[in-house]
């Protein structure tokens, strides 16, 4: 069997069969669409949480010398007060609240701020020493905030304390049920892409009768006599993946990286960047169902 | 070559009929056999079990010495590699060329480039279509498009050569030049098998007659013609079937018969 001669019979196929090949292609390059944005909204979810959210998510943060709180009074939090702090997060009294705490340098702070915001204009104009110190708290009881509020927002070099779940809870909420939403599309479009792929290769194969019963009879063997369905199939897969994701790529460019990315500042985005890693998933799944599709096609409706 | 040893085919479908009932033959290489009967009578379970398209319910079909019903599935191809198959209904591609045609069957198995350049015009040549290779099949008669249709069954050498009713499209003339085709790849050495209803041919080519009937082998003889058989009416009016030659004394103890055959296909009908 020669590849050659495999491949240019793939191709009369779907020359013969392309009405349906492209429907295949707009098929699979809807649903992969669908599980691609389902995935890169899972992705900006996580985005948004940062280094700390799902590990500590109360911020106690501590004065620095531009801080405009009254409580700091323009003052940097000094040796005395971070000890005084990390001795009452230590302390008996809060011990019932408090699962464990951690301290954040300025320079960590830093670093985490890159992570998050690798994608965003913010992160050239911030320079090292610009983020506050803090420390972050994970609660045994998410509700009892305000206890943890009370105790530290005036104490001499606490700037705030955040409940980062309080505040972005709400908006990850949109977010899932958005990719929620997405994923069910998508489950559908896979269901209706697969047996899209298997119609038209049956189809395909009934169109081909004539040279699949010569070649059955000239003894050519069974791979032979199917792989050009199935290339027939993978290729329209690959070409809707491919469409899938330069969709999403030209989204994410124009609309999350030039519009809304800069439009909202203070929001991490997740850039083309991702669309690149979510890329090969993608053809990976489209190559995968296709062969799937074809072969239990085949298996039916291809007397080999 | 082909050997069939009280070979049993039953389709569960039909209702108990064997299409094939105990059916023991040896054809040994180099042999030209002509396989007759009716519609219905077994000719094609015989060849497609040859091929091996089908299992035997029962008995045992060797092929080119190989038991048929021991090898497995993904060893058939390269028994039909040694099996050419002559379609009665031509079955040629249309948009490819008699040489795109005959190559396909080269291809389809991985010949090399240069195996087709060289075979494919030998087959053609052997055809005598030389001279047609640039050709659709559609602007050839039709003994011309089964002569491209044998060309294909044979450029991979085969062995054995089956053919199914390869005249029964085609007129006298055209059936004489597929025949005298299928004679000389025979005289190369190539074991052929021929299922047909031509009797003209049968009758004329004096080669061996395997007679089948409701599943069974009822006649089998070298050098001899098409459905010896008669119709023997009787004086009561009854009917009584005669086997034997037809020239011959077959209504020796009926005086008043109207011998007449009884073959109910005519040359040219489909199966």
């Amino acid at each position: 069997m020669r590849p050659g001669f495999i491949l240019r019979e793939a191709g009369k196929s779907l020359k013969q069969n392309i009405v349906m090949v492209v429907s295949v292609v707009l098929v699979t390059f809807v649903s992969l669409t669908f599980v691609g944005a389902s995935v890169l909204l899972q992705m900006q979810i996580n985005q948004m949480k940062g280094y700390w959210y799902d590990r500590m998510e109360v911020a106690v943060f501590l004065c620095d010398s531009n801080s405009q709180e009254l409580n700091c009074a323009g003052e940097a939090v000094t040796d005395e007060q971070r000890q005084n702090i990390e001795s009452m997060l230590a302390s008996d009294d809060l011990a019932p609240y408090i699962k464990e705490f951690a301290y954040e340098s300025k320079s960590e702070a830093f670093n985490h701020f890159q992570e998050q915001f690798e994608n965003s204009p913010l992160l050239n104009q911030l320079q090292e020493g610009q983020l506050p110190e803090s420390f972050r708290i994970a609660l045994n009881d998410p509700e009892k905030y305000p206890v943890i509020n009370e105790t530290f927002s005036t104490i001499p070099g606490v700037e705030s304390v955040i409940d980062q779940r309080d505040l972005l809870e709400k908006v990850f909420q949109l977010v899932r049920v958005a990719s929620a939403s997405a994923a069910v599309v998508a489950g559908v479009m896979i269901v209706c892409a697969v047996l899209l792929t298997g119609t038209t290769i049956q189809l395909s194969a009934m169109h081909r009768r004539l040279e699949t019963t010569i070649m059955r009879l000239v003894g050519a063997s069974k791979t032979s006599i199917q792989l050009p369905f199935i290339i027939e199939g993978v290729i329209a897969a690959v070409i809707g993946s491919l469409l899938a994701s330069g969709t999403l790529w030209l989204l994410m460019k124009f609309l999350v990286q030039d519009k809304l990315a800069n439009d909202n500042l203070g929001v991490a985005f997740i850039s083309t960047s991702e669309v690149l890693l979510v890329a090969p998933g993608l053809l990976l799944i489209g190559i995968i169902l296709a062969t799937i599709s074809s072969v239990v096609t085949l298996k039916r409706y291809l007397k080999v | 070559m082909i050997k069939f040893e009280n070979v049993s085919m039953v389709y569960e479908t039909k209702q108990g009929n064997a299409a094939l009932r105990d059916v023991s033959i040896e054809i040994d290489r180099g042999e030209f056999a002509f396989l007759v009967g009716e519609s219905g009578s077994g000719k094609s379970t015989f060849l497609s079990l040859v091929l091996r398209e089908k299992r035997s319910s029962a008995g045992a079909v060797y092929v080119a010495g190989q038991n048929l019903n021991r090898i497995p599935s993904w060893r058939v191809p390269k028994l039909r590699r040694d099996i050419g198959f002559v379609f009665q209904d031509f079955r040629l591609l249309r948009e490819r060329t008699v040489f795109d045609n005959v190559a396909f069957a080269m291809e389809v198995i991985g010949a090399s480039r240069n195996q087709i350049r060289e075979r494919v015009p030998e087959a053609l040549k052997l055809v005598g279509l030389q001279d047609k290779a640039r050709r659709k099949p559609t602007e050839l008669s039709g003994g011309e498009q089964q002569r491209v249709g044998i060309a294909r069954a044979i450029v991979n050498k085969p062995s054995i050569l089956l053919a199914d009713e390869p005249t029964g499209n085609l007129d006298r003339k055209n059936s004489l030049d597929v025949m005298n085709v299928l004679d000389r790849i025979n005289q190369n050495g190539t074991t052929v098998l021929m299922a047909t209803h031509a009797h003209e041919l049968v009758s004329d080519y004096k080669r061996r007659v395997i007679e089948l009937r409701k599943g069974e082998v009822i006649r089998d003889e070298s050098g001899g013609s098409y459905m010896p058989m008669t119709t023997v009416i009787k004086q009561d009016g009854s009917r009584e079937v005669h086997f034997g030659n037809a020239e011959g004394p077959a209504a020796d103890d009926t005086p008043a018969t109207a011998e007449e055959p009884t073959a109910t296909e005519t040359k040219g009908n489909d199966q």
